[in-house]
């Protein structure tokens, strides 16, 4: 990795690239060094854009550390409940049909507090995007274990690492729900390198498109960096993901609607 | 002061199977249809048959104060009386007691109610149709005390059949006649003031 | 202020279950999402709207939990439409962080609670959630004055943007009785222009729902610290605004009868039967629970000798009673808790004769008057 020189002020293209943003974010996050998350909103956003749904889309946002991003996406947004999220996206969906609903949650939102409602959603065929945001750790409350959390991860409530018999495993969410008839879309991607953000955001746009022709729930499960929750150094956060979170999350398309009709 | 006559109360007792819940619903349906106030509150068992099952109306020309738990009634009509007894406890003195003697003796009744009965189950079969005895009584108990006109009766015994029930229409309004025309053979025991 | 919404005399009497009677109220209110679990005598009502929604162009969910029918429910209600949900005592109680949030993040919804019995008194004005909110609820004492509070309760949630409580019974869900059913006539309400539509998106004034009320980095919001401050004023104009009851008799009564809901209705027949005896007793109910009309029950308790407060409960409104009442020593409890064997209703306390006994018992005691 070269080391960047910090005696001279960056070049004016390379400041605009650095600046670079859709205008839908308004501003600065405020997240740590290193960490996937915001990636995962900027992708989101620009596919909105690109698909011209930006004025009829509704988010519904959970808690986490991406709870931050209400304060900086230009989308009407419901923050709601820990975990409920899936459920509020059903009752905006069924009165606002002709918009664009997502949910964004964090593993320990979906995964823990909220696992009934993502499976009920995606059983009923709510025609709703779940964006799920999966690091392996409750980041906003200091890094305890959630229900993804990977074997031999260390977490403040795991100190020696996950371990099967004391903690159990982690749950493959994506898996369950693309098991569900309702479901139409379901994929797994991540945003550890530039090659993977480009093919996540191409998950996130086959799972609106998907949702905008009725095919059901759609689920785009994104595994981020969390370098504080991980205990690694930021730079170190990508090289980590790969060998602990993509070796128990396999990515790619689990199902597809429109695929196996072609 | 409550006027007790200004809203009519009925308590209606018999067993699971007798059409007690029907019998009560269609007296306040006709009520209502009439434009007055009218109140059904239902107890039953569990079971489908043969189980407790009781029903109360109250009818009035304005806002109904009765209770859905009566205090009182002014009338009632035992179709059966294995859980009852062949008088309502909640029957007013003086009150009006129709009784289905195929199945309970009016003389069980005493001297403190004005008594009638006939034998409900004994014509619905004769009729040919045992199930519609409910009907029978809730003929009679109408002509006796003139609450709804007996074609109101019988507009609402059709307004509540549904659709897979709509041939037992004739049989109903039979029985419902033949209920009207027994009670103008009736002779009612007179209370005796206690 | 006691007055009740007007009904349109119109309208012709149905013979309806209660259960019935409020679903068609509702729908007659523009209520288009409904989502529930089915609970004991709640159910009727679910059962109904699953029945009359689709009809009326609206949406009924069976949600798979009451946590999960109370969330669609906010999510429909932040879009603008009105959205109810319901249960008995046991599932709001599930319900609880879910009405907390509706109080702070300013979604209109109403809540049906068909309770067994009157034991949910503290659940609906003291509230199980978290923070500083009330939820305003109303105690309707028959099948007619629930139709009437149905509606209203519509208004009201729209009017203040909060999630409010209908008190129902097993007698009310099951009972029918002849109603009168038309559109509320009742005074128009602002646009909501807060609702979510996806609209906004983009144009730097994107609209929110979020407790915090942080707004966005480009135009900031009130924060927690402000917006709950602001949401615990609203609750107290609320309050002061609000409060429904009826009394009769209170003015040369000796003896003060205090019931709700159901219980009231009882107390009125049986304060009547005794007045006709010649004894010297009226009544006085609160039709809201919250805000608890205790001006006005102070007021009507002025010159009683006794206050007898009456609820199928172990003394839940006895607590307000007691905080309002003119004089204290004069209050006496004659209710309990009374449950039907299946536990799923009122047990042998809620009754005419019963209640009867109780006042005449307690007009027997002396008084220090």
């Amino acid at each position: 990795m070269s080391v960047i020189n910090t005696q001279t002020a960056p070049t004016g293209p390379a400041q605009k690239v650095a600046e670079f943003h859709t205008p839908l974010i308004l501003g600065e996050h405020g997240l740590c060094p290193g960490c996937g998350e915001p990636v995962a909103l900027r992708i989101l956003l620009e596919t909105l854009e690109e698909l011209n749904l930006v004025q009829r889309t509704i988010g519904v946002v959970g808690h986490g550390c991406y709870g931050s991003f209400v304060r900086i996406m230009d989308i009407d947004v419901l923050q709601c409940l820990h975990g409920r999220a899936p459920a509020c996206a059903t009752g905006i969906k069924r009165m606002r049909p002709d918009t664009a609903v997502f949910t964004l949650q964090g593993d320990g939102d979906m995964v823990n507090e909220g696992l009934q409602e993502v499976i009920h959603a995606a059983a009923r065929g709510e025609n709703v995007t779940c964006i799920l945001l999966n690091n392996g750790v409750f980041g906003d409350t200091g890094g305890q274990q959630t229900a993804t959390t990977v074997l031999g991860q260390r977490t403040k409530t795991s100190l020696e690492g996950r371990d099967a018999e004391q903690h159990g495993y982690p749950i493959r969410i994506a898996d369950i729900v693309a098991s569900l008839d309702g479901a139409g879309y379901v994929a797994r991607g991540t945003v550890n390198t530039a090659r993977e953000v480009m093919r996540t955001k191409r998950l996130i746009h086959n799972a609106f498109e998907s949702q905008m022709a009725g095919e059901g729930l759609s689920l785009v499960e994104i595994l981020t960096m969390c370098p504080t929750g991980w205990f690694v150094t930021a730079p170190d956060g990508p090289d980590y993901l790969d060998s602990s979170l993509k070796a128990a999350y396999p990515l790619g398309v689990l199902r597809s609607r429109s695929a196996e009709a072609n | 002061m409550l006027d007790s006559t200004s809203e009519h109360e009925l308590l209606i007792l018999g067993i699971g199977g007798q059409g007690i819940q029907l019998i009560g619903k269609t007296l306040a349906q006709a009520a209502t249809a009439s434009g007055r106030h009218a109140m059904l509150a239902a107890e039953y068992g569990g079971e489908m048959r043969g189980g407790p099952s009781q029903a109360t109306v109250v009818i009035g020309e304005r806002p109904l104060r009765s209770l859905p738990i009566l205090a009182s009634a002014g009338s009632a009509i035992v179709m059966h009386d294995r859980f009852c007894g062949a008088v309502p406890e909640r029957l007013r003195p003086g009150g009006l007691l129709v009784v289905n003697t195929s199945i309970v003796d009016p003389a069980a009744a005493g001297e403190s109610y004005r008594v009638g009965g006939l034998p409900a189950t004994d014509i619905a079969r004769e009729l040919g149709k045992p199930q519609t005895a409910g009907f029978i009584m809730l003929g009679a108990f109408n002509a006796l005390t003139g609450l709804v006109t007996h074609e109101q009766l019988v507009e609402a015994m059709r307004s509540l059949l549904p659709p897979y029930r709509i041939e037992h229409a004739d049989s109903n309004a039979a029985a419902l006649l033949a209920g009207s025309d027994a009670a103008r053979e009736l002779e009612l025991s007179a209370a005796v003031a206690a | 202020m006691s007055a009740s919404a007007p009904v349109a005399e119109m309208a012709p009497l149905e013979l309806l279950e209660g259960s019935t009677a409020i679903a068609r109220a509702a729908i007659l209110s523009n209520c288009r999402f409904f989502a529930g679990y089915p609970m004991s005598p709640f159910t009727g009502l679910l059962e109904n709207m699953a029945k009359l929604m689709p009809a009326a162009g609206g949406v009924c969910i069976n949600a798979e939990s009451e946590i999960e029918g109370v969330n669609m429910v906010i999510g429909a209600a932040s879009t603008g439409a009105r959205a109810a949900t319901g249960s008995c005592g046991q599932g709001i109680a599930l319900m609880q962080e879910a009405v907390a949030e509706a109080a702070l993040n300013e979604t209109p919804l109403v809540i049906f609670n068909m309770a067994r019995n009157q034991q949910d008194y503290f659940q609906c004005t003291r509230g199980g959630g978290w923070g500083d909110y009330r939820t305003l609820t109303l105690a309707p004492k028959d099948v007619p004055e629930a139709v009437e509070h149905t509606q209203l309760l519509f208004h009201l949630a729209d009017k203040y943007r909060a999630p409010v409580i209908l008190y129902g019974d097993p007698l009310i869900a099951q009972t029918r009785v002849g109603v009168r059913l038309a559109a509320p006539d009742l005074e128009p309400l602002p646009a909501k222009d807060w609702a979510l539509d996806g609209t906004m998106g983009g144009t730097g004034k994107s609209r929110q729902v979020w407790t915090w009320a942080m707004g966005k980095v480009t135009d900031p919001g009130l924060g927690p610290d402000g917006h709950w401050r602001a949401v615990a004023d609203k609750f107290e104009m609320i309050a002061a605004a609000e409060q429904r009851w009826e009394s009769a008799y209170e003015q040369e009564a000796e003896t003060l009868v205090i019931a709700f809901g159901s219980a009231a209705k009882f107390t009125e027949y049986v304060v009547d039967q005794l007045r006709a005896e010649g004894h010297s007793v009226g009544w006085f109910r609160p039709i809201t629970l919250w805000p608890f009309p205790g001006a006005a029950l102070a007021e009507a308790t002025r010159s009683s000798r006794r206050v007898l407060v009456y609820e199928l409960n172990a003394g839940q409104m006895l607590d307000d009673v007691r905080q309002f009442v003119h004089d204290r020593d004069t209050v006496r409890f004659i209710g309990g808790v009374s449950i039907h064997e299946s536990g799923l209703s009122y047990g042998p306390l809620l009754d005419a004769p019963v209640l009867r006994d109780r006042i005449l018992a307690a007009m027997a005691q002396p008084t220090e008057r």
